[in-house]
């Protein structure tokens, strides 16, 4: 666990438990994270910078903005566009689909959960 | 007498020499009075007739009988032939006594070349008819036959004969609606048959029709009306094929295009399903690491988590085993084949399963004396061996389980056995197929899908898979993989 201010990671995901699932489980490891319901939703709450994350675990298949559009929505904006992601999707195609927008991690469902805090650290960025 | 001019009338002595002459004679024969009276009639016959003695055979059958006639060659003074139609009578003087003979010729060359003419167009026209005929009774492949007005059969070929089964004799004169289903009798489909052809001129059908023996058949019939010349209805000609196997093989192209639609169908159902299932499992496996964490002292709400967390890692399984036959239906299984042992590779599962090999009561023995060097796949080689053995453990009922591994004839080969019941000969064949039913409610559970994902890896290493029933009890799988590789042999 992090023994200062704990990073905050936004998760962004449409299934409610799956949402809420990630973030109890964040909770549980120490971190600090939100949940938005879809990308629009969680481009709306990175233009507070209060609340700007270390890192952002993205679904990829979401209503009203998916996963692909916010993250190519996030690499036009010079203030989140280094904020790390770490995609999540059912489908095996989203490996591919990760790199080729530059996202450096890629989990496909049903996530290990410990690969997943391993994950998270390696990605997280240090807060400056 | 004298001045008729169509006819020669003479007479002859009793010698058949020449008395009287008269313009006629003249005109067919060419001789003069003066020239012929007194000569002998066998002038008139051809050199042959004259050797062969007809000329005086014919006066004797005369005399004998009173009369004579025939048709024949006769030869004018110039030498040239006509055909003559010749009577001869004999005379007889006033006291009955018989003088001599009196002829009448006839020249009928005109009318014979007219009549040989016609008839020979006659024999043209019979021998075609008949050369038809035979053509028509000889065709094989097609009932052909004629019909009366009223659907009474009056002709039979071979071909009718072979496709319906009826010989001519049998169903000549028999109304054809024995060819029928009771069904379209009842209905009235043969006098419907017969009206639409006679005022169309024409009906083609296909639909079932009955053999002699009852069975149906797929038939394409062609139904013609024959009319005379003034337009009166003189029957039918009626031409029938045996569709029957083309039919059967139009259905069973339908039959697998469905089939094949189906199980796509299915794979579809079964990707989309499987992904739909990872994202809940995820939830469930999130929170059932949190809920350990906050357990605290409570034993029974321990073993209950564990539980829990023990039955998703299993539907975890099970979907990435429904996923992996999802991708192998997909696409092909692509290999990254590296330098590895074999046997070392089984050694290395059969360790990783020791816990589920302990717990099934099973012994395992390892066979592998010496290294199988190789270029395969080793996760997908590892798989396969996975499979087997937990096959062999699930199915072994506690028994003996042995692994051999060993070359044999330039391939690299894995055996298993185990002591279980074996597999029903009829499923031996089939046990590699996807999903197959007969055993369908264990497939989900492992045997089929496992044997399945093996069949293609093997596959793909192009190697073979085999099952079989060991003559002890129990089943053998065995695994042929090739020694050499593009790399060459290692």
């Amino acid at each position: 666990m992090p023994d200062r201010m704990p990073d905050r990671i936004l998760v962004v995901d449409d299934d409610e438990d799956i949402r809420e699932s990630l973030i109890a489980y964040l909770e549980d490891n120490g971190y600090r994270p939100i949940g938005a319901v879809n990308g629009r939703h969680a481009l709306d709450l990175l233009s507070d910078p209060d609340l700007r994350p270390s890192l952002i675990v993205l679904d990829l298949m979401m209503p009203v903005m998916d996963g692909r559009a916010f993250r190519e929505a996030q690499l036009q904006s010079p203030l989140l566009s280094n904020i790390p992601v770490i995609l999540i999707s059912a489908y095996d195609s989203a490996v591919g689909l990760a790199k080729s927008l530059g996202i450096g991690a890629c989990l496909l469902k049903p996530i290990d959960p410990d690969l997943f805090l391993r994950f998270i650290k390696e990605q997280r960025r240090v807060p400056s | 007498m004298g001045g008729i001019r169509d006819y020669a009338i003479f007479s002859l002595d009793r010698e058949g020499r020449i008395e009287t002459w008269n313009v006629g004679a003249e005109l067919i024969h060419g001789y003069s009075a003066s020239e012929i009276i007194g000569r002998s009639n066998s002038l008139f016959f051809t050199p042959e007739e004259v050797a062969a003695g007809h000329p005086h055979a014919l006066l004797g059958r005369a005399a004998a009988q009173g009369r004579v006639d025939e048709e024949g060659w006769r030869v004018r003074k110039d030498g040239s032939r006509f055909w003559a139609d010749v009577v001869i009578t004999t005379l007889e003087d006033s006291q009955g006594q018989w003088i001599g003979f009196a002829e009448v010729t006839r020249d009928l060359t005109q009318r014979r070349t007219v009549d040989v003419a016609r008839r020979k167009r006659q024999e043209d026209l019979l021998r075609s008819e008949e050369r038809f005929r035979l053509l028509v009774e000889a065709v094989q492949d097609y009932a052909i036959f004629m019909l009366d007005p009223d659907g009474i059969v009056s002709t039979w070929n071979s071909g009718a004969e072979r496709i319906k089964g009826y010989t001519a004799a049998e169903i000549i004169g028999k109304h054809f609606s024995l060819f029928r289903t009771e069904e379209d009798v009842r209905a009235g489909a043969c006098d419907r048959e017969l009206a639409m052809a006679a005022s169309d001129g024409k009906l083609e059908d296909e639909g079932w029709r009955v053999r002699k023996d009852r069975s149906t058949f797929w038939a394409n019939v062609v139904l013609t009306a024959i009319r005379s010349s003034s337009g009166d209805l003189l029957g039918f000609a009626k031409i029938t094929r045996d569709l029957t196997e083309r039919r059967l093989l139009d259905e069973e192209r339908l039959r697998r295009a469905r089939a094949e639609e189906a199980v796509r169908l299915r794979d579809e159902f079964l990707s989309i399903a499987s992904h739909e299932l990872r994202t809940p499992i995820t939830s469930l496996q999130l929170d059932l690491f949190g809920m350990q964490r906050e357990l605290g002292d409570s034993p029974t709400l321990g073993k209950k988590l564990a539980r829990a967390t023990r039955n998703v890692d299993r539907l975890t399984a099970l979907i990435e085993s429904l996923l992996n036959v999802s991708r192998l239906v997909h696409g092909k299984v692509e290999l990254k084949p590296e330098a590895m042992d074999l046997s070392q590779a089984v050694a290395q599962v059969v360790d990783s399963m020791r816990s589920q090999v302990v717990k099934s009561g099973c012994e395992v023995a390892l066979d592998a004396p010496e290294s199988i060097l190789g270029v395969w796949d080793r996760l997908r080689i590892e798989q396969v061996v996975m499979n087997l053995l937990s096959n062999a453990i699930k199915y072994g009922a506690g028994g003996a389980v042995k692994l051999s591994v060993f070359k044999s004839e330039g391939q690299a080969t894995l055996v298993v056995e185990d002591s279980g019941p074996g597999v029903p000969e009829p499923d031996l064949e089939r046990i590699f197929e996807r999903f197959e039913r007969a055993a369908s409610a264990r497939h989900f559970g492992g045997l089929g899908l496992g044997l399945y994902v093996s069949h293609e890896i093997v596959n793909a290493h192009e190697g073979t898979i085999a099952a079989g029933n060991r003559a002890g009890g129990g089943a053998f799988f065995t695994v042929r993989l090739p020694l050499k590789t593009a790399l060459g042999e290692v």
